[in-house]
């Protein structure tokens, strides 16, 4: 099993793909109108999905993601050892 | 209820009115012990009491008994851990339980067997005509209430009732619910038999079927879903029903269909009704949802929709919640269900507690869970409202899939299906699971969970 930021990279390329967007992305890639281009709704799923895979999601916690780089970042900071 | 029974003993003392593992109850053993409880329930002051037994034929006789003595009686649910006992004691102010469990009995209630022996005490002749009794809610939206009746009230329905021959009726809701004191009340109306399995559960539902020669059955939607869950699986005969009745939750028209294919020698029918409004209304065309000559004037039970929602007013209304304000018998009553009518029919789009509120648009589960369950290889689906912290919630599904069914593709299906769909209804989190969560055969859903 990979780190959780590849697992969270490898849901949002599952979730695009299902939703018929573009997966090919990169972590500068806006997830809204001038990216991959999700509504609301689609907002909702992903973040749904996200909690499925990894236990829980950045947008649950009150984070405003808009980058696929800004999800993957919020695993990446789970990554680190506490001080 | 004690005048049902009466008359039943006179005519077909000999037959059986209650057959469980346990044994056969005769109409004769089930007066005489009915007779006991009631002579000592007067003997021993007892106004009020709760019920918690495992055996059926003994809560037919402390029902009657109660009602003859005039004591308010209470079945509590079997499932009801101690903890809960006491929580439900506390509540409805219970000084009094009947109980087989030992436990209790330990504790200081009284045991079923004390109060079923004739100690020598007079029987009361007659009921008194404000004879009543408590029916709790299932409490699949919060915790259970009760619901105060008078036998009277409901007893209404037995008019219709004329004795019949050759007839074995399923017990397939337990007794505390409204539904399994409906159909003990028909049963002693129509002098046939009570077939109890070993649980509530379709599985052994369907043994009991099996195993009586069961001719009669009465479930909820869910209890029906998983009885052919049952059926499929084990690959054993199919009983051969007369009547099956469906009620208690709203029944999809793919379930109707479904359950007729199944059993092709029963009629299928449903009912309509609820603890609160004391009565059932049976539809039997075979097509969901309620004709809207419902709507008409007329008759123990008439409905009316006001903003989208069925409201009842009926003679065989309950006396009210205890602990409440009671209520008036010729009010109008909201019903929780959610309606829209479509040509000629009052159908059912769910309960208005499980209304799902998407981003502020309202969704209903029952259409979106009524098109899945058509889905090759769903088994039993639930639609429900999962929290979600960008819209509030969303449209949630899970499923048991039959077996041999690839899940991917029945997830494919699903988002297909449901694809034409207002965006905020379509299904937004599909999670496959082994079972569902049931509450007295009845599926939990809930607006969000």
């Amino acid at each position: 099993m990979g780190s959780p930021r590849s697992q969270a990279e490898e849901t949002i390329k599952r979730f695009l793909s299902r939703a018929n967007k573009d997966a090919d992305v990169t972590a500068e890639t806006s997830l809204f109108a001038d990216g991959v281009g999700l509504d609301s709704l689609e907002i909702a799923e992903l973040s749904s999905m996200l909690e499925d895979d990894l236990g829980d999601d950045p947008f649950s916690v009150g984070i405003m993601a808009t980058t696929v780089g800004d999800i993957l970042d919020y695993y990446s900071a789970e990554e680190q050892p506490s001080a | 209820m004690i005048e049902l029974l009466r008359t039943a003993a006179a005519e077909r003392g000999e037959q059986p009115a209650v057959v469980s593992p346990r044994g056969a109850t005769t109409f004769a053993e089930l007066l005489t012990r009915a007779e006991a409880v009631a002579a000592n329930l007067v003997a021993r002051g007892v106004g009020r009491l709760a019920i918690l037994d495992d055996d059926p034929a003994q809560v037919m006789a402390l029902l009657a008994g109660s009602a003859l003595a005039g004591a308010e009686a209470c079945v509590y649910p079997l499932a009801a851990s101690d903890e809960a006992v006491a929580e439900y004691r506390e509540r409805f102010d219970h000084d009094h339980l009947v109980t087989t469990r030992s436990g209790l009995v330990d504790a200081g209630a009284t045991a079923t067997a004390d109060l079923l022996v004739d100690h020598g005490e007079p029987v009361p002749a007659t009921a008194p005509d404000d004879a009543s009794l408590m029916c709790m809610t299932t409490g699949t939206t919060g915790a259970p209430k009760a619901a105060r009746h008078l036998w009277s009230r409901v007893l209404l329905t037995t008019r219709r009732i004329r004795p019949v021959d050759d007839q074995m009726w399923l017990l397939a809701y337990g007794l505390n619910q409204f539904g399994g004191l409906q159909i003990l009340i028909h049963v002693v109306a129509a002098q046939t038999t009570l077939a109890a399995a070993e649980t509530f559960q379709p599985r052994d539902g369907l043994a009991a079927m099996r195993r009586w020669g069961v001719t009669h059955a009465s479930g909820t939607p869910t209890f029906w879903r998983f009885l052919l869950i049952e059926m499929d699986s084990d690959g054993g005969d199919v009983p051969p029903l007369r009547q099956i009745t469906m009620g208690g939750e709203a029944v999809p028209p793919a379930l109707l269909q479904r359950v007729a294919d199944r059993f092709p020698t029963a009629r299928v029918s449903q009912i309509y009704g609820a603890n609160e409004f004391g009565q059932n209304v049976s539809v039997r065309d075979g097509v969901a949802g309620l004709p809207v000559s419902m709507l008409q004037e007329g008759g123990d039970v008439v409905f009316k929709v006001v903003d989208g929602e069925l409201w009842v007013r009926s003679r065989a209304s309950m006396l009210g919640y205890y602990g409440q304000p009671p209520i008036d018998a010729d009010a109008w009553r909201a019903t929780g269900d959610l309606v829209e009518i479509v040509d000629d029919r009052i159908e059912f789009r769910g309960r208005a507690s499980e209304v799902i509120n998407v981003g502020g648009v309202k969704v209903h589960p029952l259409p979106v869970e009524d098109r899945i369950g058509q889905i090759p290889g769903v088994a039993l689906v639930r639609v429900f409202g999962r929290p979600n912290a960008m819209v509030g919630a969303i449209v949630a599904v899970e499923v048991v899939p039959e077996s041999g069914h690839d899940t991917e593709e029945i997830d494919a299906a699903i988002r297909a299906a449901c694809a034409d769909l207002p965006p905020a209804s379509r299904p937004r989190s599909i999670r496959f699971v082994e079972t569902m969560g049931t509450t007295g055969n009845k599926l939990t859903r809930g607006g969000t969970s």
